[in-house]
């Protein structure tokens, strides 16, 4: 499936966040994530996601697509970082 | 799912935050390290020992082409799939010459009719057909190469019929190709002989004990063998793609008195074209489901695996569209 993941991160946690998130999914702008993903792979992001948040002050929304044929991208302005195999 | 990464251009793998992030003057792009397959690596990469701890902790087998996009060597990972079991079988089939010939029989098989497939969807007359039973008369390897060497040379023959005149091409030149038939094939086939050994890495087979090339050659020779029966289906059906809908031009050669190689552009066009490919899907027979040519790949190899533990005789793969 495909996930989009959204965060609004304390400052002081906000880097390691990032850094979990690297591992599995492209970074897409600031605090936004996508990518592919196996459902225990996505269990494993959100485990991973829950050790190193706050749940009194943190905030993650996960947005879930069957494939990424179920939703159209349309980039306004920059493309910050495009995925692509060939670098 | 997991990609295969290409690095064209001139940079550093480094490892950061646990993932990988691939350096160059354009800047720093992280690469999801759950996201990578396997790491083709055509311009000049410096690697730090980190990354290598993490790519080998990981599984990601890394292939290094030299500049002229020869293929040079791989960065194997520790194998994390062993079976002395099947080692033993495999090498016992390699020195039963009864047994070897047997596979190295299949191989030549499986490619040869992969390689009438081909022309058949051209509609074009071929030899392959008389050629292949005096396969049944070989009793040692070079009588099964000297046959799979007469296939190809008919078949080389009628590829000039599917392309344009100024790709024509009289006879397979190597190291270096002469003209741009020759220098596509080269580039193609080591982009499958490394296809290939990503996939056998994710077995349990030894990719050192081949059948129908010698194991002594100092390569992973059973990628050598598996990618015979690919050959035809993922590299030269590209070719005529791209040839013929005119995606490569005589722009994207290098060409100098006795050489002929891709330049960057023809490689990237190439590279591109390759790796959607990999990704295709046809829904399998056996199988009943879906499956990309990358993971027709894989069950060859698992195919042979039975066939080395005698569960189940080895059939090659054949194109049945």
């Amino acid at each position: 499936m495909y996930v989009i993941i959204v965060y609004d991160i304390k400052v002081e946690r906000v880097n390691k966040v990032k850094g979990f998130l690297r591992k599995h999914l492209y970074w897409i702008q600031n605090s936004v994530f996508e990518g592919e993903v196996t459902k225990s792979e996505l269990e494993e992001i959100k485990t991973g996601l829950l050790d190193i948040i706050n749940k009194n002050e943190d905030s993650v929304i996960i947005y879930r697509f069957r494939t990424d044929d179920a939703f159209t991208r349309k980039v306004l302005g920059v493309e910050k970082a495009p995925i692509d195999g060939i670098l | 799912m997991k990609k295969n990464y290409y690095l064209m251009s001139d940079g550093m793998l480094k490892r950061r935050e646990n993932t990988v992030y691939f350096v160059n003057k354009d800047g720093k792009k992280p690469i999801p390290i759950n996201k990578i397959y396997s790491i083709y690596a055509y311009g000049s990469l410096t690697f730090s020992s980190q990354a290598i701890h993490l790519l080998a902790k990981e599984g990601i087998p890394v292939h290094f082409f030299n500049y002229y996009g020869y293929y040079d060597g791989s960065f194997y990972p520790r194998e994390k799939l062993l079976s002395g079991d099947l080692i033993i079988n495999q090498a016992q089939h390699y020195l039963d010459h009864e047994k070897r010939i047997f596979i190295a029989k299949k191989f030549v098989e499986g490619a040869a009719k992969n390689m009438e497939k081909v022309l058949k969807y051209y509609s074009l007359e071929n030899k392959i057909r008389s050629i292949l039973p005096d396969l049944d008369g070989c009793n040692i390897i070079t009588e099964v190469m000297n046959v799979e060497g007469r296939i190809r040379a008919d078949y080389y023959q009628k590829m000039n019929e599917i392309l344009p005149e100024n790709f024509n091409f009289d006879k397979r030149v190597k190291r270096p190709p002469e003209n741009m038939i020759n220098a596509l094939i080269s580039f193609g086939n080591s982009m499958v002989y490394s296809t290939a050994l990503s996939e056998i890495y994710n077995t349990q087979l030894n990719p050192t004990i081949s059948y129908l090339h010698e194991p002594s050659e100092r390569r992973f020779s059973l990628a050598l063998d598996l990618s015979e029966i690919f050959k035809p289906i993922l590299v030269d059906r590209l070719i005529f793609y791209l040839v013929n809908k005119r995606m490569l031009s005589e722009d994207d050669f290098e060409k100098d008195l006795n050489y002929c190689l891709l330049n960057d552009k023809g490689r990237k066009i190439f590279i591109k074209e390759y790796d959607e490919r990999l990704k295709k899907t046809i829904k399998h027979r056996e199988l009943n489901r879906k499956v990309s040519y990358k993971r027709l790949i894989r069950l060859e190899s698992y195919k042979l695996i039975k066939h080395l533990l005698g569960s189940k005789e080895y059939k090659p793969f054949v194109m049945w569209w």
